[in-house]
């Protein structure tokens, strides 16, 4: 009978190899063009695509070299020279990975002298972040250069100079064209920059015109629009044009994201989470103010709650393609949603400024975002600082990332580049009906910013597992429930 | 050498030389991360250094209302999953021993399938299910019952109902693999006898198979005793994290996963694995000594 | 076998038939039993024809129109290019993982709980103690000792890292000892008589009747392994020694999930592992029943 039993198990892991077979089996050289052709046209612009797999594959043939048990099919995600000073990066964006793949190459040809090799490794969100912070408290294991998603940063930064290698003297030669606030954003509590930003996540608005022109409103009626009382009439008058059917609403509110809470503080100059070193508050007047907007709007029909909590998921899209919602305030980063998951929707929606409590007030807050970190674990910390600054910061690096990536780059000298800014080939700007750009710029200098500190996390949790479901689902009264939200913060700080 | 081999084979060896390897795990793997653990509860940890805090992160735990409903909902969920799943697999195991059920190897695959789907796409999937949107499986079937659309991940009773529901679809198929090895445990001649005092199927049932799959039951209880408090998995799948709208979704895993994982605060963290390790420990210790399993054999 | 009736002379054309509807009606319950529980993957299957965009538009929804539906992801998935070569890789890795947990962790823990059974001793009820108390300890807390732990074991990134902390599985162990104690110890002795060394007793006597235990734990051991995702992934730092469920997580990301892999490549993890299940359980359940316990 033992036998028996093992002859199964033989059974077992010979049909793995077997599968194994089938899908790695063939010609690994051949995996770049197909992949050009295949790989999901979404957040990845197919133009430089190539060039990261041809990256891919050459890598693929050498990996034998350092590593023995890696046979030749294994798709690695090592780019560069492998003679040159070896790095390890982590992130949880695949593309991401590529982009570094594709600068090193850039890097390699400019810097023969110091060369790179970067080894890139996709992990899941989670996951990969839990593993940065266990190698970083236990002292090894950590990689050279590391993604890490905004919401986490706090965690992260908390070891400042212990765990991370300052970007001040490195990102100098680049501060002067880039969004201060995210840089900001990225900075730690001794001052210092840590992080490297991808993009700003400006929010913005974005309006159906092709829903809002068969209700009879123009886009000369949507560009008036300056004050939240002014987009409010708008809404009664496109709701009041379809005869307020059941199901159609002109916006709707999130319960599980602080989007537009965010936005009303930048409007109002305030931070609920008080800075560094400040007390966090979450009873602001911008806060009440736009959560009793909410509830109104949501009491008498004009907004419904997102369904499932906010727009970034499946039944948010849904929600969106079914029409149901025609105008929501979104970061700038929420472009490839539209392409990836609403492809029909092209030519629909155009880009716009978001609206105002009063006249003057800034318009935008940057939200969301990842930035890219040296660990003190690094090999070379002042290679890998001076790379990843390069790789993100410059205008070769930024080209890269606002066309394969799709993010509102920070360089704002980009933003009214005409060969950047206005490139027809650009998907994004084939999908919107105006060039995304043209907003950005004109909202250059009203982009405010929240910063995300310890406190951080404590507040949005609260915020999105409580305090909105309370008062836009529950009704309960905005005083109230904030009130209820300080005294948790209270019991973290 | 003669001796040493004389030794290891004698009746009085042999059990240790079984044990060993669990011996040599136990201190290899558990000891110094357990003690790890529990010095780290009394600390605070930051990267700038390690602070002792002595009861500090306990007493914190006392007043942390988050944590309470964690601890709330974990208890509700655990009796909850007691009461579905473990009558009902039983149940299921012995009707599928019987000879009645035709093409039991499908069926028994079938009602397996979930414990081998991969929890990403499980999450995915059921997420999508429960959507509140009209779209989303549950609600096309409750509208089509004529009872309207629910948005269910957001309310305590619907949040529970999905959560259980998960429960049951991925572990009711295991719970019966448990009961029907158990029920191979069973000698056929007791039944026969049964049959032969004229006994009917539900007397059968009550007074051979029930007592002879206690073993088994003493297992699945343990098991469920501490899978249901230390559930977290089906929750992170409906919620894609460890966040729910009011918490209703939190449990003491998840609230554990979230200060020291997301947030890093590794002592507190342990403080919250401490004080549930110590609850299901001491349930199942009471549960099992009450259950004669540590008593001594003497036959 | 607890089935509710037997030869006994009784027989009548009315209790044929009444046996018949029963088992008519049983069966059927399972079929919709099974119905249910595997109605949310079939829903996943057919969204694993269709692109990832419809799977937005339309929500998980079962209908079965053909038209929408194509082969377009399964041909991607099988095709030569990075994502296919990737996804096999993890799925070989898996395979390769699970099967080497699930033999090493059924002989070691069939070995311990056979120790912890079969002998009276002193130590015995504190181990098994110990076995209950490491059952309990939740695994989250000991991921940054443990880590360390590895890391001075040098095990990182190693398939002993990831399989050796696991192998004494507690519930494993727990669940042996359960079954054992409900079989005859009078074989034990019958055994020794015979001249048969404690260990000949142990792999010679008891394992064969052990069977159906292993049956219930391969498949639970299986289970366990085939869907860890966080401890592998501490372990691991080289991609291509991802296991599938890591792999299935890259897909979804605070970026936009990748759905047309990510459904169809999931589903198609699921149907070689059914498949391997179903000659797995009826090779151990059903085929050895047949005098497998006669005490």
């Amino acid at each position: 009978m033992k036998k028996k039993v093992l002859a199964t198990l033989l059974s077992v892991t010979m049909i793995a190899s077997v599968l194994a077979g089938c899908g790695g089996g063939s010609d690994a050289p051949a995996a770049d063009g197909d992949a050009a052709a295949t790989t999901d046209d979404g957040a990845a612009a197919p133009a430089d695509d190539g060039a990261a797999d041809d990256g891919a594959a050459d890598a693929g043939e050498e990996a034998p070299a350092d590593d023995a048990a890696a046979e030749e099919e294994i798709p690695t995600s090592t780019f560069g020279d492998p003679n040159g000073t070896h790095m390890e990066m982590w992130t949880f964006v695949e593309l991401h990975g590529q982009h570094y793949g594709n600068m090193v190459e850039k890097w390699n040809e400019q810097n023969p002298d110091r060369t790179i090799e970067i080894t890139c490794t996709t992990y899941p969100y989670a996951d990969m972040h839990t593993k940065l912070l266990t190698s970083l408290t236990a002292g090894t294991g950590a990689p050279d250069i590391c993604d890490v998603e905004i919401g986490q940063f706090p965690n992260v930064i908390e070891g400042l100079d212990t765990w991370l290698v300052p970007q001040d003297d490195m990102a100098a030669p680049y501060l002067d064209t880039m969004v201060q606030a995210r840089m900001d954003v990225y900075s730690g509590s001794d001052g210092h920059y840590y992080g490297i930003p991808y993009h700003v996540g400006a929010t913005v608005m974005y309006y159906n015109m092709a829903v809002l022109e068969e209700a009879g409103i123009t886009q000369e009626e949507v560009d008036a629009v300056v004050t939240w009382d002014d987009y409010q009439a708008l809404g009664e008058k496109y709701l009041a044009a379809i005869g307020n059917p059941e199901g159609k609403y002109w916006t709707s509110v999130d319960t599980a994201g602080c989007d537009w809470l965010w936005i009303s503080m930048a409007e109002h100059g305030e931070d609920w989470t008080g800075g560094f070193g400040g007390t966090a508050n979450v009873q602001l007047d911008s806060v009440k103010k736009m959560l009793t907007m909410q509830q109104n709007w949501v009491n008498s029909g004009l907004a419904q709650v997102s369904p499932d909590g906010h727009v970034d998921l499946e039944a948010g899209f849904q929600n969106i393609l079914d029409h149901n919602i025609v105008s929501f305030p979104k970061a700038m980063w929420y472009m490839s949603r539209f392409t990836n998951y609403m492809p029909e929707e092209k030519g629909n929606w155009y880009i716009a400024k978001c609206p105002v409590f009063e006249a003057g007030q800034k318009c935008s807050v940057g939200i969301g975002g990842t930035g890219t970190v040296v660990t003190q674990q690094a090999v070379d910390k002042d290679l890998a600082s001076e790379f990843l600054c390069w790789a993100k910061m410059s205008e070769e690096g930024e080209q890269l990332i606002w066309d394969n990536l799709g993010f509102d780059v920070c360089n704002t000298v980009l933003w009214n580049d005409d060969a950047f800014a206005h490139d027809d080939n650009n998907q994004y700007n084939q999908f919107f009906r105006n060039y995304p750009y043209d907003v950005l710029y004109s909202i250059k200098d009203d982009i405010g910013t929240i910063y995300t500190v310890r406190i951080s996390p404590t507040i949005n949790e609260q915020m999105c597992n409580v305090t909105l479901n309370d008062v836009l689902e529950n009704g309960v009264s905005v005083d109230e429930a904030l009130q209820a939200a300080q005294d948790v913060v209270d019991l973290e700080q | 050498m003669s001796k040493f081999k004389k030794f290891f084979y004698s009746q009085k060896a042999a059990p240790y030389v079984f044990v060993l390897p669990f011996i040599l795990s136990f201190a290899l793997f558990w000891i110094y991360p357990l003690c790890s653990t529990i010095t780290m509860s009394f600390q605070d940890i930051k990267p700038a250094g390690t602070e002792w805090v002595g009861f500090a992160n306990f007493v914190k735990l006392t007043k942390d209302t988050v944590f309470h409903t964690a601890i709330l909902n974990s208890f509700e969920y655990m009796i909850l999953t007691l009461v579905l799943l473990i009558p009902f697999p039983m149940l299921f195991a012995v009707l599928m021993d019987s000879r009645l059920v035709k093409a039991k190897g499908f069926w028994k695959a079938c009602l397996y399938v979930p414990a081998l789907t991969s929890v990403v796409i499980s999450g995915t999937l059921f997420r999508l299910m429960f959507s509140e949107y009209q779209t989303g499986q549950m609600n096309v079937i409750t509208a089509a019952l004529g009872l309207g659309t629910f948005k269910w991940l957001k309310m305590k009773a619907t949040g529970l109902a999905a959560l259980l529901i998960v429960a049951c679809w991925r572990w009711t198929g295991v719970n019966m693999l448990y009961f029907i090895s158990g029920l191979k445990a069973i000698d056929t001649a007791l039944y026969e006898s049964a049959d032969i005092d004229g006994a009917t199927a539900w007397q059968k049932f009550r007074y051979v198979t029930i007592p002879l799959l206690k073993p088994t039951t003493i297992y699945v209880l343990t098991i469920s005793v501490y899978a249901g408090l230390a559930m977290f998995m089906e929750a992170y799948m409906l919620w894609a994290g460890p966040d729910s709208p009011n918490n209703i979704g939190l449990t003491i895993v998840g609230y554990l996963y979230k200060r020291g994982i997301t947030k890093n605060q590794l002592g507190y963290g342990s403080a919250v694995g401490i004080v549930l390790l110590v609850i299901a420990l001491a349930i199942n210790i009471v549960q099992l000594v009450l259950n004669g399993t540590f008593k001594k054999e003497e036959d | 076998m607890a089935s509710t009736s037997s030869v006994n002379g009784k027989d009548t054309m009315g209790m044929k038939t009444k046996r018949t509807v029963l088992s008519i009606i049983a069966t059927a319950f399972f079929a919709v039993l099974s119905f249910i529980i595997v109605f949310p993957l079939v829903a996943g299957l057919i969204a694993s024809f269709r692109p990832g965009t419809e799977l937005i538009r339309r929500g998980l929804s079962v209908d079965f129109d053909f038209s929408s539906m194509t082969l377009a992801n399964y041909k991607y998935l099988f095709g030569n290019n990075v994502d296919g070569q990737k996804y096999f890789m993890w799925y070989k890795n898996s395979l390769i993982l699970t099967a080497i947990s699930v033999v090493g962790t059924l002989f070691i823990c069939y070995i311990v709980a056979y120790g912890l059974t079969m002998y009276n001793y002193k130590l015995k009820n504190f181990l098994f103690f110990l076995v209950i108390a490491t059952m309990m300890v939740p695994f989250e807390i000991l991921i940054l000792p443990l880590y360390k732990e590895m890391i001075s074991f040098k095990l990182i990134d190693t398939m002993a890292g990831v399989v050796l902390p696991g192998l004494c599985g507690a519930s494993t162990i727990f669940f042996f000892r359960q079954y054992m104690t409900g079989l005859p110890k009078e074989l034990l002795d019958a055994g020794r008589i015979d001249g048969a060394t404690e260990y000949g007793i142990c792999f010679k006597i008891m394992l064969p009747i052990t069977k159906p235990a292993f049956a219930a734990m391969s498949i639970l051991c299986a289970m366990g392994a085939w869907n860890n995702v966080l401890w592998p992934m501490l372990v691991f730092r080289s991609a291509e020694k991802f296991t599938l469920p890591i792999g299935l997580n890259t897909l979804l990301t605070p970026y936009g999930n990748n759905y047309d892999v990510l459904i169809a490549g999931s589903m198609f993890g699921i149907i070689p592992v059914f498949i391997v299940f179903l000659c797995f359980q009826r090779y151990f359940i059903e085929g050895m029943t047949a005098g497998a316990v006669k005490g």
